[in-house]
């Protein structure tokens, strides 16, 4: 029997802060965290976009050398996250280290920054070096390293899953934590994404024409989500992440629900790895109000993957169109920071969450006039003060893959 | 390289890289400063820049067995020794 599942903490670094009243700030003064690309005196002078969303404050982790032998950046971003929700949850250390506790949690492929160092170890044709490869490199820098972090430093024993699917790791993340919980494989699970400052993943997209470089002196006018003016996506790092319950033991002890999770689909276009497809996006929408069982005109807020790609805008918003309407605001919150990749469904999720908490929708920056193919839907475009009771947050990832996360306010539940 | 030096360059390595909190000469490190098979691992790569040779795939998994301090000088000793016979 299904059981229903409520979200009762969660925890977000991000290019526009970190904390929740970092984030609504940056939220409510329209700040953008889009920086100048750094040199990595490696690929910054062959890229032709010069931007990045960038966390560039001090962080105070305070991880023992224990732990933080096995951790690359990513690690330590995963690692703070998940401390700041288990230590804010009350959850007793028996029940983290009981095996009903699972993580679900990602990153698009680990530590970029380690993984360069192991390869520049191999260029450099020296027998010293190349032994100085070891395991931590390799736990450093493996696919699941995030999550396998968490776990080691909270003793969690439960399951784990490393939804590695590009930009949408974490939507699928929290997604299938939905499930464990949801059908009871699990009775909690920690769920998001992270990824690290990365050049590598900016060159990729650069020659996949896929990058802003027409802002690179003017960082902050870019991503521009469904503008006329917009010329790509913005690579930007940050993590976050949630603590799915199921609601009576939520409930029973007292936890203060944020929104309760009551559909999730994921599906894929079955074609080309690149492309945004219609009959995909569109499928998975309305695949997700079928899980929740609910219609279209419920939902008050629509969180828009919106990358600001020529293409990739146009798609999502036809699709939108075809199963909402315009009926609900819809922001593209990647305005803010940048596409933070494998950490972008999650952190606008908490985005959502801060939003509903407070009773206001961010409008979507840059975005001065709509692209035409765009102005059918219901754009946020001033700071709104409005109640979201139900909220849709989508994102979709190369490789044809396509998530939509549903929740409702958790203010009703409590 | 005598006993001392090389009891000072490892209680160098424990302290400033791993971290340890003045590791006695026999206390058990894995016991009292969670030493590891990563550090092991980790301690081995040091080693060879120390002694300038490579350590063996036999000798390595050896000193998967190193309980204290002691037992890491008495480790290098035997390595040095084995190659000058």
């Amino acid at each position: 029997m299904a059981r229903r599942v409520v979200i009762t903490g969660c925890s977000a670094i991000t290019p526009i802060g970190y904390g929740r009243a970092d984030i609504i700030d940056s939220l409510r003064k329209g700040r953008s965290g889009v920086k100048p690309l750094r040199d990595d005196g490696l690929l910054t002078d062959y890229i032709h976009s010069r931007v990045f969303g960038t966390v560039d404050y001090s962080i105070d982790y305070g991880f023992s050398r224990q732990y933080r032998k096995t951790m690359g950046p990513v690690a330590y971003y995963a690692c703070r996250v998940a401390r700041d929700v288990l230590e804010a949850s009350g959850l007793s250390s028996e029940f983290i280290t009981s095996g009903r506790l699972g993580v679900s949690f990602s990153s698009t492929h680990g530590s970029p920054t380690v993984q360069r160092d192991i390869y520049k170890t191999f260029f450099s044709n020296s027998k010293s070096e190349f032994s100085s490869i070891g395991a931590v490199d390799y736990l450093k820098s493996m696919v699941h390293t995030t999550a396998v972090n968490i776990t080691r430093m909270f003793g969690i024993t439960g399951r784990i899953i490393a939804s590695s699917t590009a930009c949408t790791t974490s939507s699928q993340s929290i997604g299938l934590g939905y499930e464990m919980v949801k059908y009871g494989m699990q009775d909690a699970m920690l769920c998001g994404g992270a990824d690290e400052y990365d050049t590598t993943t900016v060159a990729v997209f650069d020659n996949l024409l896929a990058c802003s470089i027409a802002y690179n002196d003017t960082p902050q006018a870019t991503p521009r989500p469904f503008d006329q003016n917009r010329d790509g996506l913005v690579v930007g790092e940050g993590a976050g992440i949630v603590l799915l319950e199921e609601l009576k033991s939520a409930k029973d002890r007292g936890a203060d629900i944020l929104a309760e999770v009551i559909g999730f689909a994921s599906n894929n276009n079955g074609g080309d790895l690149i492309l945004p497809n219609l009959d995909g996006i569109t499928a998975t929408l309305q695949l997700a109000l079928d899980d929740a069982g609910i219609a279209p005109g419920e939902v008050d807020f629509i969180s828009a993957h919106a990358t600001a790609t020529k293409m990739g805008d146009v798609i999502e918003a036809q699709a939108i169109d075809a199963i909402y309407g315009s009926s609900p605001l819809v922001t593209g919150l990647k305005s803010y920071m940048g596409h933070t990749m494998g950490a972008c469904g999650v952190i606008e999720l908490i985005l959502t969450l801060y939003m509903m908490k407070e009773g206001f929708i961010a409008p979507t920056l840059n975005l001065d006039t709509v692209d035409e193919r765009c102005s059918m839907l219901r754009h946020t475009s001033d700071l709104t003060r409005t109640e979201t009771n139900i909220a849709a947050v989508q994102n979709f990832a190369f490789g044809g893959v396509n998530t939509s996360l549903l929740i409702k306010n958790g203010r009703q539940t409590n | 390289m005598t006993r001392d030096e090389l009891q000072e360059k490892i209680l160098t390595i424990l302290e400033k890289d791993f971290e340890f909190d003045h590791p006695g000469l026999d206390e058990n490190l894995r016991d009292e400063h969670g030493f590891d098979s990563i550090d092991a691992i980790e301690l081995l790569a040091k080693i060879e820049k120390i002694i300038g040779f490579s350590i063996a795939r036999e000798e390595k998994e050896k000193a998967m067995s190193i309980g204290t301090l002691n037992d890491i000088l008495d480790y290098i000793e035997a390595l040095i020794s084995a190659r000058k016979s």
